[in-house]
């Protein structure tokens, strides 16, 4: 905690006048090493001849250039090239050597004449002329800065200012309404949506057309959308449009409302083609109205089911981890893979990764959304999940269940529909949980980077079923820490809404019909990435709409149709309509709390007993998967494996040169495009009447703009020598341990709480 | 695929050259998991669930022309299909197969001499166990007749599984149990019987025996030159009974010398040539421990011939000795005679130890890792429980020590010798991976069989006593995972460079498979000498021909020939990873899921079929253009003619 002192000189005291002191010096080369600014941003401190550094153990290859600290980034600046071959996906907002304050989690000082060193945060002092900045950041990267040949009061300065800016104090604070506010985001008054790689939007699920028309693709009939929110009068945690029950009126759910925690009633999820119901709801606050209220909502919700079906509870919080489990596991394999030393951590390598639980949390998360899965799918029942305020864990668990029964979610657009409407909608509290104002570090959790580990694994079980790559999930994941975009930056579009009132009112920014800073979406990639860069979402190996598959020697086209999409989940034997009513009755408890642990059905012994989960698990497996059908991930321990690509991408040493499944991408994608190619000169033939031209292809992209990012080239053309396991990374200057004559950082800083730890810290070295 | 021989045989009915005929896939093939696999194109499984056909036992069924599509295939594969020369030894009805994950199944159970066959029908699906007597390390009786009157036997095998079988007692007591039977014919040699092998006698297009040739393999690598010279010196085996009769040794050291030197090194194994490089003429020396002895004797020849593999290469002044062993054990060795090179006795070499445990630490390894991982695997702990297992480590260790080596030829420039106890297990480990890292044409498919055969089976890996084939003694303390550790490595580093080699992990779990089968004459004896004494390429099928009549089988389609692509592996626990496609086959739920290869090749397909309609359509504009020419001012559109690549 930062309560050193009170918050005195306040954030915005830091702002201009900007140091000058620097720019005195007369070195020619140095003039020209300025800072690239995005609209708002502004320069608050730098230095220069500042090292950065590259190898841990010599200075050889380090860079010089000049730190420059603004309101949104750390920005290095120099006209060294990387001596190492090297090779990042670039990101439009950020240079080479960038880093966005708030993917900075600690910002620690050092002096090593004086063997001192200090973790800093906001408004804090400094003691010591600083000789080393080092910055850890919540991706993983450390990045080393030396400054022996800055000047002392200009270095100390700009660490003081990297720890402020990286504390706001305030949500208002976050670069992104700087950002906003000076460039209004599709201020022609359009509104502007993600524009995927198809040209398909990506629903924000803000405005009733949206829920509308997710209601009719999965045939939720017998629900409506409801605007009683409207404005956000009832629920400051609700979106203003959601889903429910068509036989519960407003009337009734605005009595309701008041009975749950944060006034969170059930907002539906995801119909089943069976007429099962995904619905997520908070506990009821009232024990009083406890038993009347649950029978209300089921019986709701049983009306809402075609079949009447049974509802069933699952509650998640006793079945799952908490988010501070979740945290304490994380910042767990953060040490292992990328603090602690490489070599001492080999021997207990395996044991370090299972102690840390993360994977046995990935795997908690997995079953239990399969376990889900099973209740809609083989027992056609209608299923709550419920938390205590479901904003956390059931965005995971709603999630997950959607994207192992609904291949739409698999595609490119599906799965940002669904991380929008489920965390984004739903009120995820991404500000608390990403600690963008590092205000209360009980609040942070990755539990978003759980979800999409979560995904990883379903996604290495069935590379094909997914239209997007691992590339994607991590640049996902990197942009939480760019606060910039409307899906990461708040707790809820309440949240956002009032902010940006607040704040266009303060600036005298004129807000739009929407009544709100237009924040991006982070769905709109082209904020950060180039098309050319986009493409590397694209997965090659893709089973979808258009691509086709080749079984038993023939080529099958899958065309994702409504019909075709329901007819391969109606095609599971499983399921007997009519039949299922006095069937479904034995085993499950209803309404009360889901038991998920099935008791033996007796009716099954034989030498093995199998519970009639396990069994529909066993009856699925045992059939080919339909990549565009249901898809359930194996989860024995040994099918669960570590997400290299996001936890060991900056670790120089782990860096498999010219290997990894990047060389496999290559590969696939330089097949997959030449399909492409071809499937376009088909077209072209095809659609050739003599007048028309050629690349006047309605359904396909021009010729000239390829799905793939490696494109089909001449004969074995050797792959780049780029490739490596951290393809589209490279730790190189991305990760620098600090080792002081042998002795790790882990090591140099016994005792403290690393990442956590806010403490002032003054070791002696050695 | 036509020209293979009797139609009579394993592979009856090929008349596609594509696929390999369910005879021979359930009899030579692989198995997955207890439950077939999914995919049409992998192996079937030992086990199968198909649907249910009556038993025919009659030899004439093989002979009978079945059809070739791939329906038809596997609608007989639950069908006992016998051998050439294979015949039924025993059959009994009523046996129990306790499956660890179906539960009991009761079925009939047949013994060939080449394999044990259950089959269990009055169950949906059929359920086929399929197993070469080979596989089978020990039969035991377990415990006494039960209250049912039934009796036990425990199968131990190679492959990592247990098989527990229960039938009822005798009433006539004088006739022997079918598992007595199978006991007979599991341990040939302890019974003075033939191996199977010996019998199979199937003819396929290619002879196996003709995939290694030294002097060609030497000549690939630019050998003899003016430092190295091919010797005739073992042409009988005399200067060394483990070694090959063809010897690369450097020019300037003659026969008589070479003999001198044989003295000093154990076995008589003397540093010779195995690999040199193309560029710089660094070279891989292989041999056995000096016999330094407690007293540090020394040999002037043996450092006069190290001081000639050092100066055949220009590049250095140095030379590295890799002794494979940690160094404690390689100082123990001097009790027994033996040691390691001395830095004074071998001036401008140096020595170092790669710290690589000896066969019976590996062998009690896997032991443990089998109790990990067969029948099932805890939910809990299963990352520790690995770990304490350390096979992982032991693979790492190897891999870093081959490492080692290859870093210091290729970047280093400089001659390395290595050398273990004899030279013949850690030895062969360290030099065909470093090899293998460092030479692309081993990453092939037929390149790999030439290190094989190169690296293990002529230089005298004593594969009849790590494996034990045949015999009944699983006790004896010369057994070892050897060779499985070296293909667990190879497969590590298909891992990290998926598109570095031409084979798949089919093909290695295949050679293991046939490492212990007793199918091929391959793995069969301790060294070359012995192999050619028992006739095993004159009587016996080579493993190759069988892999080599059905090359797509094994050919990974992500394969990039890059050429002078030297992988240096991360050799880091990070990215080692547990085998489970092969130490974890057995468990129908580690069934693996929807193979990225398997998605490749439906887009090789694909592609092939768009091409095809793109060129009629080509055809059919070309002509229509031509018959319309006449028709002037229309200007022809121009489309970009099909690029085709391979």
């Amino acid at each position: 905690m930062f309560s050193v002192k009170p918050l005195k000189p306040t954030f915005k005291s830091y702002l201009p006048p900007v140091q000058t002191d620097v720019k005195k010096t007369p070195q020619p080369t140095i003039k020209k090493l300025e800072a690239k600014l995005l609209p708002g941003e502004i320069v608050v401190n730098e230095v220069n001849f500042v090292r950065k550094c590259i190898g841990a153990d010599s200075s050889h290859d380090d860079l010089w250039g000049k730190l420059i600290c603004t309101n949104f980034k750390v920005s290095f600046i120099t006209h060294d090239a990387l001596p190492k071959q090297r090779f990042q996906v670039a990101n439009r907002l950020l240079g080479e050597h960038d880093l966005p304050l708030a993917s900075v989690e600690q910002v620690v000082t050092v002096n090593d004449a004086k063997g001192k060193q200090k973790v800093l945060g906001s408004n804090q002092k400094l003691k010591f002329n600083p000789t080393e900045l080092i910055l850890y950041c919540k991706d993983f990267r450390i990045v080393r800065f030396r400054f022996d040949e800055a000047g002392p009061e200009s270095a100390k300065k700009v660490c003081l200012a990297i720890a402020h800016y990286s504390h706001p104090a305030d949500p208002q604070l976050l670069f992104g309404f700087e950002y906003v506010g000076k460039q209004p985001y599709g201020s022609a008054g359009k509104r502007v949506n993600s524009v995927g790689p198809g040209g398909v939007q990506t629903p924000l699920f803000d405005r009733p057309s949206e829920w509308d028309r997710e209601i009719k693709r999965t045939g939720a009939a017998e629900w409506r959308v409801c605007s009683i929110n409207e404005g956000y009068t009832l629920s400051a945690s609700l979106p203003e449009y959601f889903v429910v029950p068509a036989s519960l009126a407003d009337q009734d759910l605005k009595q309701y409302l008041c009975f749950f925690t944060a006034h969170r009633i059930p907002l539906w999820c995801w119909n089943h083609p069976n007429g099962s119901a995904l619905v997520r709801m908070a506990y009821i606050s009232d024990p009083a109205q406890q038993r009347k209220l649950d029978q209300r909502i089921c019986s709701a919700i049983t009306k809402s089911h075609p079949q009447r079906s049974d509802v069933l509870k699952c509650d998640l919080d006793k079945n799952l981890p908490n988010i501070q489990d979740i945290q304490v596991a994380f910042v767990k394999m953060r040490q292992i893979c990328v603090i602690d030393p490489f070599e001492e951590s080999e021997e207990k390598w395996l044991s370090s990764i299972e102690s840390s639980r993360w994977l046995e949390y990935v795997r908690a998360f997995l079953k239990h959304s399969a376990e889900v899965v099973y209740l809609l799918e083989g027992k056609h029942a209608s299923v709550i999940l419920q938390e205590l305020e479901d904003r956390d864990l059931s965005c995971v668990v709603a999630s997950l269940v959607q994207l192992m029964l609904d291949p739409h979610f698999r595609s490119l657009t599906g799965f940002q529909s669904l991380v929008q409407k489920e965390w984004v909608m739903a009120g995820h509290r991404f500000l608390d949980r990403c600690n963008h104002l590092k205000k209360n570090d009980k609040e942070e959790c990755p539990l978003f980077l759980l979800f999409l580990d979560c995904v990883w694994q379903i996604m290495n079980q069935y590379p094909a079923s997914f239209e997007f790559t691992e590339t994607y999930l991590t640049v996902l994941s990197d942009s939480m820490w760019i606060p910039v975009f409307s899906t990461f930056l708040f707790n809820s579009p309440q949240q956002r809404t009032e902010n940006s009132t607040v704040f266009a009112q303060s600036k005298c920014i004129p807000l739009g019909e929407e009544n709100a800073l237009r924040f991006p979406p982070v769905w709109d990639w082209s904020q950060q990435f180039t098309p050319k860069d986009q493409a590397l979402f694209n997965n090659p190996m893709y089973v979808g709409k258009g691509s086709s598959c080749v079984q038993n020697g023939a080529v099958k086209s899958f065309k994702r149709t409504k019909k075709n999409y329901s007819s391969t989940l109606r095609g599971m034997p499983t399921l007997r309509n009519g039949l299922m009513d006095g069937q479904d009755s034995f085993t499950l408890t209803r309404r009360n709390s889901l038991v998920l642990r099935l008791k033996p059905d007796f009716s099954q012994l034989r030498e093995v007993v199998e519970s009639p989960t396990e069994r529909f698990f066993r009856d699925w497996f045992s059939r080919p998967a339909d990549l565009q059908g249901m898809l359930i991930p194996q989860l024995l321990p040994t099918h669960l494996a570590l997400w290299r690509l996001y936890f060991l991408r900056w670790v120089p040493e782990a860096r498999i040169p010219q290997g990894g499944p990047a060389t496999a991408y290559h590969k696939l994608s330089q097949l997959a495009d030449e399909i492409e190619m071809l499937q376009n000169q088909l077209r072209q033939y095809k659609g050739s009447t003599p007048a028309s031209t050629p690349t006047s292809t309605p359904n396909g992209p021009p010729l000239d703009h390829s799905r793939m990012y490696f494109r089909a080239g001449p004969t074995s053309e050797p792959s780049p020598e780029y490739l490596s396991s951290s393809f589209p990374f490279s730790p190189v200057g991305n990760m620098c341990r600090r080792s002081i004559l042998g002795t790790p950082l882990s090591k140099f800083l016994n005792g403290a709480k690393i990442w956590l730890s806010t403490e002032t810290l003054a070791n002696e070295t050695l | 695929m036509e020209k293979s021989g009797s139609m009579d045989s394993l592979g009856s009915k090929q008349s596609s050259s594509r696929q390999p005929s369910v005879d021979s896939l359930s009899s030579t093939s692989t198995s997955r998991s207890d439950r077939s696999s999914q995919a049409a194109k992998l192996p079937s499984a030992m086990t199968s669930d198909n649907m249910s056909h009556s038993t025919e036992l009659s030899p004439e069924l093989r002979g009978r022309a079945k059809a070739v599509s791939k329906v038809h295939r596997d609608s007989n594969k639950e069908e006992l299909q016998l051998l050439p020369k294979e015949h039924v030894q025993d059959m009994a009805k009523d046996v129990t197969y306790i499956c660890p994950y179906i539960g009991a199944l009761r079925g009939t159970l047949i013994v060939t001499n080449y394999r044990l066959f259950f089959k269990c029908t009055d169950r949906e699906p059929v359920f086929v166990l399929d197993l070469p007597l080979g596989v089978v390390s020990r039969v035991e009786k377990i415990g006494g007749a039960s209250s049912r009157g039934e009796v036990s036997y425990g199968l131990v095998c190679k492959d990592m599984r247990n098989l527990r079988f229960a039938h009822k007692q005798m009433e006539d007591s004088l006739r022997k149990s079918i598992f007595e039977v199978l006991m007979k014919f599991a341990f040939p040699v302890s019974n003075g019987l033939q191996i199977y092998a010996f019998e199979y006698g199937q003819v396929y297009p290619e002879n196996g025996w003709k995939v290694y040739d030294a002097q060609v393999e030497f000549k690939r690598q630019g050998l003899p030159n003016e430092s190295w010279r091919i010797t005739k010196v073992n042409d009988h085996y005399e200067l060394c009974d483990t070694y090959p009769s063809t010897l690369v040794v450097p020019v300037n050291i003659p026969d008589e010398e070479l003999r001198r030197v044989s003295a000093f090194r154990a076995k008589g194994r003397i540093p010779v040539l195995s690999w040199i490089h193309p560029e710089s003429q660094a070279t891989v020396t292989r041999c056995s421990q000096p016999m330094v002895g407690v007293n540090g004797k020394r040999s002037k020849e043996d450092e006069k011939y190290l001081q000639a593999v050092m100066d055949a290469n220009a590049q250095s002044h140095k030379l590295f000795i890799f002794d494979a062993r940690p160094s404690v054990n390689a100082a123990a060795n001097k009790m027994k005679g033996g040691g390691y090179e001395s830095e004074d006795a071998y001036q401008n070499a140096e020595l170092v130890f790669l710290d690589i445990h000896n066969i019976h630490v590996m062998r009690e390894s896997l032991r443990k890792l089998k109790e990990v991982v067969y029948p099932n695997i805890e939910e809990s702990h299963w990352l520790s429980n690995l770990e304490s297992t350390h096979w992982l480590e032991h693979i790492k260790l190897i891999l870093a020590g081959a490492l080692r080596i290859a870093d210091k030829v290729e970047s280093g420039k400089t001659s390395v010798v290595v050398h273990c106890s004899d030279g013949w297990d850690r030895t062969a480990q360290l030099t065909s991976l470093a090899m293998l890292m460092l030479d692309g044409y081993y990453r092939t498919i037929r390149g790999f069989q030439v290190l094989l055969e190169k690296e293990w089976l002529s230089f005298g890996h004593r594969f009849q006593l790590r494996v034990g084939h045949g015999d009944k003694n699983h006790t004896d303390a010369d057994r070892s995972p050897v060779f499985l550790q070296f293909i667990d490595c190879v497969w590590q580093m298909t891992r990290q460079f998926p598109a570095a080699f031409e084979f798949n992990e089919y093909f290695l779990i295949t050679i293991l498979d046939h490492l212990y089968s007793c199918l091929f004459g391959t793995f069969l004896c301790n060294s070359e000498q012995q192999r050619l004494k028992e006739g095993v390429p004159k009587k016996t099928v080579s493993l190759w021909a069988y892999i080599n009549s059905q090359l797509e089988e094994f050919t990974s389609p992500l394969y990039v020939n890059y050429s002078n692509h030297v992988l240096f592996p991360v050799v880091s626990m990070r990215h080692l990873e547990l085998w489970v496609g092969y130490y974890i086959r057995w468990n129908p739920r580690m069934r693996p899921q929807e193979p990225v290869h398997l998605r490749y090749k439906e887009l090789l397909v694909k592609r092939a079929e768009l091409q095809k309609r793109v060129e009629e359509l080509q055809r059919d504009v070309t002509n229509r253009s031509a018959s319309s020419s006449e028709r002037a001012g229309s200007p022809t559109r121009s489309i970009t003619p099909v690029q085709t690549f391979v």
